[in-house]
């Protein structure tokens, strides 16, 4: 018999501008101890679905139809009959880690109030359970975080939290909600391993909604693809990988980018000239640290020195972690923050220090797309004055027809349509919000455009079309990339040669495929490692490389030297590790051997 | 935390200290004096009280010595108005009278502002929604000088229950009317304000994790959005309990409750420096004392803000 059975469930939702069909009848059965994944974009209804199942809709949503868990009917319930299942039966984890967990509250207080509610349990005993719990999601000192408040914790940490307390009471069922589409690779692959253990040893069965096909290519015993509301395909995760039936199953597939295809572009040859030249960067923000009466400042090293240059017509990809110094360095560069060190050098002239009328010179040719389309455009300019926006600054001389006539070509360009030209950001999708941000950049023709996470924000399927649609423009304008991005397999997709970024210092750099297929420094082989690959074959049988740690803090002075623990030792913790060319235009920063980095962990 | 006490408490004395030279220069360039009448003295006359009172020396001086006296003696002089009283005995009749109303407003306001507040928030969309936010938008609208007045027709002169004004040491039928007077629109803004930050705070994702944890619903809303849902209602409180004190001139002119707030009008109208700067001195200290609070209230509200 199955764990929990869904039969043609509805879910409807009561707008001003109407009744609003998120979930139309779908039926689906999850089995004890397996793993089912729900799969789709934003919009179609796949968390909807669970939310309406367990009671959980906003008070505009109606659900209609049947869920039964264990045979008994669940769906609208009144709510003192729900929370005996809630917490109990049924476990939930969601998206976010950063919010989900109540701010005010330490750990420990929010683990035991499940134990206290659903089996009346107090005191040490209660204690020892949180404890043990703590211990299973390998949360380490598990003893001083019951006293330590969520925003004491990393963001993989407090997923791990929440694993634990909802799996408190042994639930049969976890639902996971796109459980760690917020945390950084690394951190993915570890949640990822321990809700596999977690569906092993305790049996538990997963709902796991996502819309990562790398994600459901390691974890689900069987998928469904969902689409506005409805199932378009389900079956066996192998057989549906191998031979998807439905066409927009196969369109996921394809829009979904593998680090292991093989096909990345090559760097290009070294020019006499270089574009753009970064040399020696950093980037410090004093830090207000408590201490004294009136608090001391320390310097938090977001970019510490880093040199690289831009070769025509190519695209740099930038990789990290978050907190990295990805977006600081691409602020630094465009100067829109001032760096505290280092130069920056455009065709010859340095730009560091300018007088921001010379500046605004430079700006014509320097770009920048950001990643939240929404909200990097003015709600209350229609997109088409947006776009309009800088040609005023730097074409002066151009008539209002003349002006008209250029920003029609450049939406239809990007593929916007003509009578979108009144419309307000707030009318558009994401899609076509970041269409506009990209419009708006390239009106006046730069010569280097970067993309800060420019596609991080979007559906597989949009980041797709947008990620052709700047291959396109650079082959067009003749124009160069700096694609900073936490997600590798993208990052290898366009980038001619790749940076990997540690803590605000170069790691590694070189020819994007070299970096993605044989890299060298550690920390790359682990990023690279655990980036989910969208095939069940392959993703469930290679191997990971783990490193020692959690993402260490930038205030950590000993952090830096992570993968020179050797130089540790001798006590030189100000040590910078120098990059050194192993082979042509491949650069490594220097390193121990992987196991004196193991050891040290 | 004691650390940033003793910060805040040193840069509260150059905020004070600016505080009174401006209204010190402020009230001196303002036409007319203390001494100023209809009826115009005899210069002599004139040039004895402004010298009995050091207003005949440059303002430098007298600054300097005004300045002198409240750090040394703690004396804010006489009154140039009332004579033999000083500014001192002023402030210590009409302050307990200003204070004792006024906080009674203010707890007045919240109690019932807040509970209004989050019982339409939790009921969103009902008739106790409706009824709330009707309330308070009427409250709102309804400041303690229209206040005073309709109720002082309806109470004393229509139904005769209560008596139309005076203190009497503060016994309660002479206090009912200006509590509520003085409450009333700033109990509508804090059931405006909680609601909103409740509804808010509802929809956020660590109430959805409550939920799906399966605690009752008692539980969610009192353990889990309380505090979070204060937190703007504590920033509007501050300075609201200045406010229930400083704006309580209506409220002593038309209850003749002879609080603060009347000296302090009357004594701006009057030039009576001394009285003027003594009071403005006050309500500056308890402002800065007041924003101290709230800011500590907040750390304790949110374990995030660290001192």
């Amino acid at each position: 018999m199955s764990l929990f059975s869904v039969k043609n469930l509805s879910v409807r939702f009561d707008t001003p501008d109407g009744v609003v069909e998120a979930v139309k009848g779908i039926s689906f059965d999850i089995n004890p101890g397996e793993c089912l994944g729900i799969v789709g974009e934003s919009g179609s209804g796949k968390s909807q679905t669970f939310m309406a199942a367990m009671g959980l809709l906003p008070p505009a949503g109606h659900a209609s139809g049947s869920a039964k868990l264990n045979g008994q009917e669940i769906l609208n319930l009144p709510v003192n009959k729900l929370n005996q299942i809630r917490g109990d039966d049924v476990g939930m984890i969601f998206q976010d880690p950063l919010t989900a967990l109540t701010p005010h509250l330490k750990i420990g207080q929010q683990m035991r109030e499940v134990l206290q509610v659903h089996e009346g349990l107090k005191g040490s005993a209660a204690r020892a359970r949180c404890l043990e719990w703590l211990d299973r999601v390998r949360i380490p000192e598990a003893g001083r975080r019951l006293d330590q408040y969520p925003h004491e914790l990393s963001g993989g940490m407090r997923q791990r939290v929440m694993i634990a307390m909802s799996m408190l009471c042994s639930p049969k069922l976890l639902i996971a909600d796109e459980p760690t589409t917020a945390l950084d690779v690394t951190v993915q692959a570890d949640i990822l391993d321990l809700m596999v253990h977690l569906q092993k040893d305790e049996g538990t069965a997963i709902a796991l909604i996502t819309h990562d096909m790398g994600v459901v290519a390691r974890m689900c015993d069987r998928v469904q693809v969902m689409r506005m509301g409805q199932f378009v395909e389900a079956g066996e995760t192998r057989a549906l990988f191998r031979n998807p039936q439905h066409e927009y199953t196969r369109a996921l597939l394809e829009a979904m980018p593998r680090i292991d295809a093989g096909d990345a572009p090559r760097a290009l040859e070294k020019a006499e000239e270089p574009l753009l030249k970064v040399d020696d960067v950093k980037v410090h923000f004093p830090i207000h640290v408590s201490g004294g009466l009136f608090g001391r400042k320390v310097p938090l090293k977001a970019v510490d020195g880093v040199s690289f240059d831009i070769r025509k017509g190519e695209t740099l990809g930038v990789v990290g972690e978050s907190g990295c110094g990805k977006s600081t360095l691409a602020r630094a560069v465009l100067q829109l923050i001032e760096p505290s060190a280092g130069g920056v050098s455009w065709l010859g002239h340095p730009i560091v220090g300018l007088k921001r009328s010379e500046l605004n010179k430079y700006r014509k040719d320097l770009q920048i797309v950001f990643q939240d389309p929404l909200a990097s455009l003015d709600p209350r300019m229609t997109i088409s004055a947006s776009i309009a926006e800088p040609l005023k600054t730097y074409r002066p001389d151009l008539t209002d027809r003349e002006r008209k006539q250029m920003v029609a070509a450049m939406m239809e360009r990007v593929g916007l349509q003509a009578n979108m030209i009144n419309r307000y950001p707030h009318e558009l999708s994401g899609g076509q919000n970041q269409r506009v941000g990209i419009a708006r950049a390239m009106i006046n023709k730069p010569r280097l455009i970067i993309c800060d996470e420019a596609v991080s924000a979007l559906d597989v399927s949009i980041q797709a079309q947008i990620v052709e649609l700047l291959k396109e423009l650079q082959q067009e304008f003749g124009l160069s990339m700096i694609f900073i991005s936490h997600d590798l397999s993208v990052v290898r997709a366009v980038s001619n040669r790749i940076m990997v970024l540690y803590l605000g210092r170069i790691v590694e750099m070189g020819d994007g495929e070299v970096i993605c297929s044989e890299p060298i420094h550690p920390y790359t082989k682990s990023l690279i490692s655990a980036v989910p690959i969208p095939d069940p074959d392959v993703e469930r049988t290679r191997q990971r490389l783990k490193l020692p740690g959690e993402l260490p803090s930038p205030l950590d002075p000993k952090a830096a030297l992570r993968f020179l623990p050797s130089r540790l030792v001798n006590g030189h913790s100000d040590y910078v590790p120098k990059l050194q060319e192993v082979a042509p235009d491949h650069f490594v920063a220097e390193h121990d051997t992987l196991d004196s980095i193991m050891a040290n962990g | 935390m004691l650390a940033y006490v003793i910060r805040r408490v040193l840069t509260a004395i150059p905020t004070i200290l600016l505080l009174i030279v401006a209204c010190f220069f402020l009230m001196h360039y303002a036409p007319g004096g203390p001494f100023t009448s209809e009826r115009t003295l005899p210069p002599q006359v004139l040039a004895n009280i402004e010298a009995r009172y050091g207003l005949d020396q440059p303002l430098w001086k007298q600054l300097w010595d005004y300045l002198y006296n409240i750090v040394v003696h703690f004396d804010f002089g006489p009154s140039f108005k009332f004579k033999d009283r000083d500014v001192n005995d002023i402030i210590a009749q009409g302050f307990p009278i200003s204070l004792t109303y006024g906080s009674l407003s203010f707890l007045v306001a919240t109690v019932v502002g807040i509970g209004l507040g989050i019982a339409a928030a939790i009921r969103h969309n009902s008739w106790i929604d409706y009824f709330a936010v009707g309330l308070g938008i009427a409250a709102q609208a309804l400041p303690n000088f229209i206040m005073g007045p309709i109720l002082i027709l309806t109470f004393t002169l229509w139904l005769g229950w209560l008596p139309g004004g005076g203190w009497n040491g503060g016994q309660w039928p002479y206090l009912i009317m200006p509590v509520i007077a003085l409450a009333t629109s700033y109990m509508g803004s804090i059931a405006r304000i909680t609601r909103s930050s409740m509804l808010e705070v509802l929809n956020s994702n660590f109430i959805r994790t409550a939920r799906a944890k399966g605690l009752p619903t008692r539980t969610v809303i009192w353990r889990h959005a309380m505090k979070p849902t204060l937190l703007p209602v504590v920033s509007y409180l501050g300075p609201v309990f200045v406010y229930v004190l400083t704006g309580s001139v209506f409220v002593d002119i038309y209850f003749s409750t002879g609080g603060l707030g009347q000296a302090y009008v009357g004594s701006a109208l009057s030039r009576d420096y001394a009285v003027l700067l003594g009071v403005t001195i006050l309500y500056g200290v308890l402002t800065v004392l007041v924003n101290l609070l709230t800011d500590l209230a907040y750390a304790w509200f949110d374990p995030k803000i660290r001192y």
